[in-house]
């Protein structure tokens, strides 16, 4: 049972600042995901909890310990790497059994945990394999299952899924969703991939420039993002943004550019006044965008030009054009129109954001 | 060709065999045709004083077992690769490993290590001859004698020189092995020396469990380069010991005979005498070895 909570913690290299005063209380059987583009200090962040980098400042405990000196061994941890880090000289039943062994268990007490996690994982009959003669997705589960034998106390993974095909990567990621309600054991996850970053967490914490942006859970990320680079990375086609004047007329608010000119809601007018006779960033989600009809009414309707038609099936995009701006528009796939066609949209007022032009923050 | 192929077909398989033909000449003339001269020389009288060579059988061979000299050449070879490979393997891994964690001036020391093998053999056994052997009365030259005669004093004459020439081999050789297995340690990902940290404390048992396994393939083939080194080490060993050669190797046995005293035939079955030698050192090193085999998945 642990939680894992990181104070203050810093990583400096030589020329590098690459994690910056990341706080974070990681509760009991929780899992927690890192998410961020590279570079952002997510992987780093994980490595100091694992052991393998040194903590330049800051606290990082699991459980009840301070482990900042403790050996990697010591951790109680087990982790598993995006290139699976199998022994290529060992057969499966040897890999899963390394950390045990070298840990003096009992050769019954090992085969037993072996047994139990190949069992879990489905892969008991490649125990007598070498790593070399198993697919992308069983050497997965093999390090998976390296990881549950060891009963940690939490689990780091390392982009673990990265290096398996879309397909694939899909069902793991169920997989590992199921394993953990299962084991009910504290992981740390690792991964670039918004999308598994929202399905996979408990809470998501994103990253950028070794700055944690945000914690939360995946549909608190998603509703209300807390500037403009959460609102940007979480969502699948990203949020469109569009600067924007903020104008008063007549007691409400108006954002406004050229093609485009939006009434602000009654409740972020507040939060907007002060932005009067300046500029934002407007934010809309292409899910939030929908072909208008006349009974949308005018203030949340422009007009727009098609310009590429993507059909995917369940849905369809639409890259339009208003005025200056381009958007992507996600709408019903029975929706008919043909490219350079002009389209009037509507947005949908509560699902607007704003966002501070200088600090990037949302309003 | 079978008749039914078609013209287009038949050309390519012409324009194989063509491109390869040039590869096909270089190893027939260059390995093949030399190989195959000596192994029948060794069953001929042939010499240099020799008018016509006769077909001999076994005889060269016969006379070449019976010879203690020969027996002794072998002890002598034998000894000189187990201890030049167990030191090179060993100070050449110590290097390597201690290459491979990035440190500052690294390039510097990489350099330095790599030194004594980048530099023309040549050159540098003349420089080893004149340190171990000093061609002028200065006062270094005085201990070094006075360790020249203790050495020979001790384990008896020549000892002095088959320790010097086993000192530059390894010097020579240390040098090589751990360029090599440092090239072999970048090539394993990095991850799985993480995972050892992971889960063990002890260098010892890291270094033991998951290092040397890992390293097993090039631990192989540098046994084996020291190998066939030791067994063909001609050069070396003639030039740092002038010729004097009081604990000779095969190779320069065989040199002896064959060109100093002209008995080519005998020559030619003294260093044929280690390919079956060679032919097992590698069927047993790959065995213990299992190289690596490419990803079926």
């Amino acid at each position: 049972m642990a939680q894992v909570l990181m104070k203050d913690l810093n990583k400096k290299y030589d020329e590098v600042h690459a994690v910056k005063d990341v706080n974070l209380h990681i509760r009991d059987k929780e899992f927690i995901v890192l998410v961020g583009p590279s570079g952002c200090g997510k992987s780093t962040t994980l490595r100091m909890v694992a052991g393998l980098e040194e903590i330049t400042s800051g606290e990082i405990v699991i459980g009840d310990r301070v482990v900042n000196d403790l050996p990697p061994k010591d951790r109680d941890i087990a982790m598993v790497f995006q290139n699976y880090a199998l022994y290529p000289h060992m057969t499966v039943y040897d890999n899963m059994a390394f950390g045990l062994k070298m840990r003096k268990f009992p050769r019954a007490e090992i085969e037993k945990r072996v047994r139990e996690a190949a069992e879990i994982l489905g892969i008991q009959d490649l125990l007598k394999r070498k790593p070399r003669q198993l697919s992308g997705g069983q050497r997965q589960r093999v390090a998976v299952g390296r990881a549950i034998v060891r009963h940690p106390q939490v689990f780091l993974f390392d982009e673990p899924l990265s290096n398996l095909d879309a397909k694939l990567r899909v069902q793991m990621r169920v997989e590992l969703k199921r394993l953990h309600d299962r084991l009910e054991t504290t992981a740390i996850y690792v991964t670039h991939d918004q999308v598994e970053a929202m399905t996979l967490g408990d809470r998501v914490v994103v990253m950028k420039d070794g700055w944690v942006q945000q914690v939360g859970e995946p549909l608190e990320l998603y509703s209300r993002p807390a500037n403009r680079f959460v609102a940007g990375f979480i969502g699948s086609p990203a949020m469109n943004f569009v600067d924007v004047a903020i104008a008063e007329s007549n007691g409400a608010l108006w954002a406004e550019t050229p093609g485009l000119r939006i009434r602000v809601p009654g409740e972020q007018s507040e939060r907007l006044r002060r932005y009067a006779g300046q500029r934002v960033t407007l934010g809309v989600r292409p899910e939030d965008l929908r072909v208008a009809t006349t009974a949308d009414p005018p203030e949340y309707a422009f007009d727009s030009v098609v310009e590429v038609v993507e059909p995917l099936g369940a849905e369809m995009l639409l890259d339009v054009r208003a005025g200056a701006h381009g958007m992507v528009v996600r709408v019903d796939p029975s929706v008919r129109v043909k490219v350079h066609e002009k389209v009037r949209l509507a947005l949908d007022p509560a699902r607007l954001h704003f966002f501070d032009l200088a600090t990037e923050a949302a309003i | 060709m079978p008749a039914s192929m078609r013209p287009g077909r038949r050309r390519e398989v012409l324009v194989a065999h063509a491109l390869l033909a040039p590869a096909l000449l270089l190893v027939l003339g260059v390995l093949a045709y030399p190989v195959a001269w000596e192994a029948w020389i060794s069953l001929t009288s042939f010499a240099a004083r020799a008018e016509r060579p006769a077909f001999v059988g076994l005889a060269n061979y016969r006379a070449m077992l019976a010879d203690p000299f020969f027996w002794r050449a072998l002890a002598t070879t034998v000894v000189y690769f187990a201890a030049t490979t167990a030191a090179k393997l060993a100070l050449g891994l110590a290097m390597a490993l201690l290459l491979a964690r990035p440190a500052r001036g690294r390039a510097l020391v990489f350099l330095a290590v790599f030194l004594p093998w980048a530099y023309p053999g040549g050159v540098t056994v003349v420089a080893w001859y004149w340190m171990l052997n000093p061609p002028l009365i200065t006062s270094y030259s005085v201990p070094v004698g006075n360790l020249k005669h203790a050495v020979d004093g001790l384990l008896g004459g020549g000892a002095y020189a088959f320790a010097s020439v086993m000192l530059f081999n390894i010097w020579r050789g240390a040098s090589f092995t751990a360029v090599f297995l440092l090239a072999g340690l970048n090539a394993i990902p990095t991850e799985l020396f993480e995972y050892a940290r992971l889960e063990e404390r002890s260098a010892w048992r890291r270094f033991r469990h998951v290092t040397v396994p890992l390293l097993r393939p090039f631990l192989a083939l540098a046994v084996f380069l020291s190998f066939t080194g030791a067994f063909a080490d001609l050069a070396n060993v003639w030039m740092l010991t002038g010729g004097r050669i009081v604990f000779p190797v095969i190779g320069t046995y065989a040199y002896w005979l064959g060109v100093r005293s002209g008995d080519l035939a005998a020559a030619a079955a003294w260093s044929l005498s280690l390919v079956p030698l060679l032919a097992l050192a590698l069927v047993v090193l790959f065995r213990w070895f299992d190289p690596p085999r490419e990803e079926p998945a």
